[in-house]
């Protein structure tokens, strides 16, 4: 952007926003390591499984977008202020590259959540791919992605928002803070109207292919047509019911799921008992990123109202609740992943591989050990850059 | 696609593949390897810190994705062996996890804060992350080598314990002298000033023990371990991979003490290379050899994929592995500058 502009403050926003960036995208690079270990490590039999299918698209994301991150990263952060234009092609790679990344993870995540383009190997020992294209052109992957980068472009919004309440609620109404504000809220108020319009097409699209995890966002236990949808209600899965459910709008559940308020949706006792997700997680989970979903509407509204009648500056409250909203979108989407993959539970291949025969067999010691280890590890890297960060944002009052 | 190549081919095909993305990584990322283990004893100030830091900053990221091409490569291509190398090496495979995270954080934070109690640490994580991916990997490549205790369809039966065999710890040791010496002569290469000459003075001796250990690792694995001359009595050309390595130590060495720094650098590198491609030469058509009898071993064919798979792989690989080499090299064009003691990183 500044190359294109040469306005100073376009140069100090990219500076300071990819200072960010790069503390996160450090931690980032490494850790996504772990997954890759422990496909082999502790799901070894899942990977002897789907090697087959899910082995590419990995091999294809280190190919494609791995090497593009990890080269014009170095070149991003060491080139020197006057190689401009390299440092910003760079910067533009980085971002091409996270952005393939998570395409390729998707597709190989997508196969999980609904396989398609393969064969059982005669002796059912393995999934044998037949049909890449098949693969990538699978309707999971693509609403799954839009949902996924959707909520991460919403991430970050609500992230420079609140870091720019901050600054704001210290007086430091610099340009810089103010055209970043600007810039989120927009991204912000777009993405979270969009997201549950989109994520309510992407429910029903779930709910087809696999009934049980449909139902369990919403509770629904008994098969039935016009089914309610309760304002506050409690699922208890040792009854197969709900333990309380009040205020119930007619026929809204039933709307939702298949769009006819007289549709009829297959409830949790009707699905194979032994094949269901644990319904609370899933129920509870649903619930807190649709109702987090709401919020990041109503905040992003105000925030828009704020700004254009000019009162954002001195709206200290508001300022404040923005502040304390940036860990908002981060459990809301692991709201949502717990959704996509606690719902598919207990299997880790829909409807092929069940989670339990998916794992290694080494020692439970062993497994212990790695988890605390990388745990306790995570833990302190946690730390350490949520102080980079802080350090980053609070020395940024006067951002040259 | 590749219709005209039957499946067989095919599994050979990836295994040559297999063995070149694994020599392109050795050596790829030797030198950031080397400069993490040389950092704590060669940098006497944050200057010379941050010149080391500079040197090996704008690269590491990219060479050790490598890796991670080896390893998705390996998932793709050979599933089984994929899971069974790393649930039989658990332990190993946890602790060069640990390794590859605590050095890629270390180098990335090394400067990122001013308290010099946070820099102390970084740089011995930094450190240690590097000893233990290198010590690991020779470690664990000096196994593959020698065979894992792999009994009756792959059912392993070895020891952590059982992993530090003689041989295996002179891999180890080898691995760690190599990086060694590759990241000395590239801080020789790419830095000015003192830590330039202190680190090519310190070439001088450690191309010499690479020399000697190179020799007598070569000279074990082809006397001490069982099998290791099967393929090489079967096609002797085969022979040149170890001549080269020991060709690339005496080179190494000569052009070490000329203070010729660059040769010196890719004559290492040559060594590097062709120490491991010789082990892997030895195993095919096994890439997880077995210890106890040759056929409980895992070979390529039962290993790897269907057709489907290994040709779409290999189609991707032959499009964008070139693609890959081209702009990383391009750059290292980009940072072809001598790093001087003046030059401060900005982040």
């Amino acid at each position: 952007m500044y190359y294109k502009n040469k306005d100073e403050n376009w140069r100090k926003m990219a500076d300071f926003w990819g200072r960010i960036f790069k503390i996160n995208f450090a931690i980032g690079l490494v850790s996504g390591l772990t997954l890759t270990f422990q496909l082999g490590t502790n799901w070894g039999a899942y990977a002897e499984f789907m090697g087959d299918v899910f082995g590419p698209p990995l091999a294809v994301e280190a190919l494609l977008a791995f090497f593009l991150e990890g080269t014009f990263f170095g070149a991003w952060i060491f080139l020197n202020r006057d190689r401009q234009k390299l440092k910003a092609f760079s910067m533009w790679m980085v971002a091409l590259g996270t952005n393939i990344s998570s395409l390729w993870i998707i597709i190989a995540n997508g196969f999980m959540q609904h396989p398609v383009g393969y064969n059982m190997a005669a002796d059912g020992s393995k999934v044998v791919m037949t049909d890449f294209l098949a693969l990538i052109t699978n309707g999971y992957v693509w609403y799954m992605m839009v949902h996924t980068l959707l909520a991460a472009y919403l991430l970050t919004a609500f992230l420079m928002m609140g870091i720019c309440a901050y600054h704001f609620l210290k007086g430091n109404n610099n340009e810089v803070f103010k055209k970043s504000f600007s810039i989120a809220v927009a991204i912000a108020l777009v993405t979270a109207v969009v997201l549950p319009v989109l994520g309510h097409g992407y429910a029903q699209y779930v709910t087809e292919l696999q009934p049980a995890k449909g139902a369990a966002m919403d509770a629904i236990w008994e098969t039935g047509s016009g089914e309610p949808m309760y304002l506050i209600q409690i699922p208890d899965s040792s009854t197969g019911s709900n333990s309380v459910q009040l205020l119930g709008i007619p026929g809204l559940a039933s709307f939702l799921y298949t769009g006819s308020f007289s549709g009829t949706i297959t409830g949790l006792n009707q699905l194979p008992h032994d094949e269901l997700p644990p319904v609370e997680m899933i129920f509870w989970s649903f619930r807190l990123m649709t109702i987090l979903g709401s919020l990041f509407i109503i905040e992003a509204l105000l925030g828009l109202y704020l700004q254009k009648s000019g009162k954002l500056y001195t709206s200290d409250k508001y300022l404040k609740l923005m502040m304390w909203s940036i860990p908002l979108p981060y459990i809301s989407i692991t709201a949502g992943w717990i959704v996509a993959e606690v719902g598919r539970q207990p299997w880790i291949v829909y409807g092929l591989l069940k989670t339990a025969n998916g794992i290694s067999s080494v020692p439970i010691s062993d497994v212990l050990l790695s988890i605390t280890l990388i745990s306790a590890f995570y833990l302190i890297l946690m730390i350490f850059e949520i102080y980079l960060i802080k350090k980053t944002v609070v020395n940024a009052t006067g951002v040259e | 696609m590749f219709d005209f190549l039957t499946h067989d081919m095919l599994a050979v095909i990836w295994f040559f593949l297999w063995c070149v993305i694994w020599g392109v990584y050795f050596i790829a990322d030797s030198f950031s390897l080397g400069a993490g283990l040389l950092t704590p004893f060669i940098a006497t100030d944050k200057v010379q810190r941050t010149q080391i830091q500079s040197s090996v900053g704008p690269f590491w990221g990219g060479n050790e994705v490598w890796l991670i091409l080896a390893a998705g490569g390996t998932f793709a291509a050979f599933p089984l062996v994929f899971s069974k190398m790393f649930t039989f090496l658990y332990i190993p495979m946890l602790l060069l996890l640990i390794g590859l995270i605590a050095r890629g954080i270390s180098i990335e934070y090394l400067h990122k804060d001013e308290n010099p109690q946070i820099q102390k640490i970084l740089m011995l994580g930094w450190f240690a992350g590097s000893l233990l991916i290198s010590l690991v990997l020779g470690v664990a490549f000096a196994n593959f080598f020698k065979g894992l205790e792999i009994a009756s369809r792959g059912v392993y039966e070895g020891t952590l314990l059982g992993l530090f065999s003689p041989y295996a710890l002179l891999g180890g040791v080898l691995f760690v002298l190599m990086s060694v010496t590759s990241g000395a002569l590239w801080i020789n290469v790419k830095t000015e000033g003192a830590i330039a000459a202190k680190a090519g003075n310190l070439a001088k001796k450690s191309t010499l023990i690479v020399l000697v250990l190179a020799l007598v690792y070569l000279a074990y694995s082809f006397v001490g371990i069982e099998g290791f001359t099967i393929n090489y009595s079967a096609t002797p050309a085969l022979y040149l991979l170890p001549v080269l390595a020991v060709v690339g130590a005496v080179l190494a060495v000569f052009f070490a003490k000329k203070d010729r720094g660059f040769p010196a650098f890719c004559s290492n590198l040559l060594t590097l290379l062709f120490v491991v491609e010789s082990g892997l030469a030895s195993i095919y058509p096994y890439m997880l050899k077995s210890s106890i009898s040759p056929e409980y071993g895992i070979n390529i064919f039962e290993a790897a994929s269907s057709h489907m798979t290994l040709s779409v792989m290999l189609g991707g690989a032959l499009v964008f592995v070139p693609i890959v080499i081209i702009y990383q090299l391009w750059a290292y064009t980009l940072f072809k500058e001598k790093i001087k003691e003046t030059e401060q990183v900005e982040y």
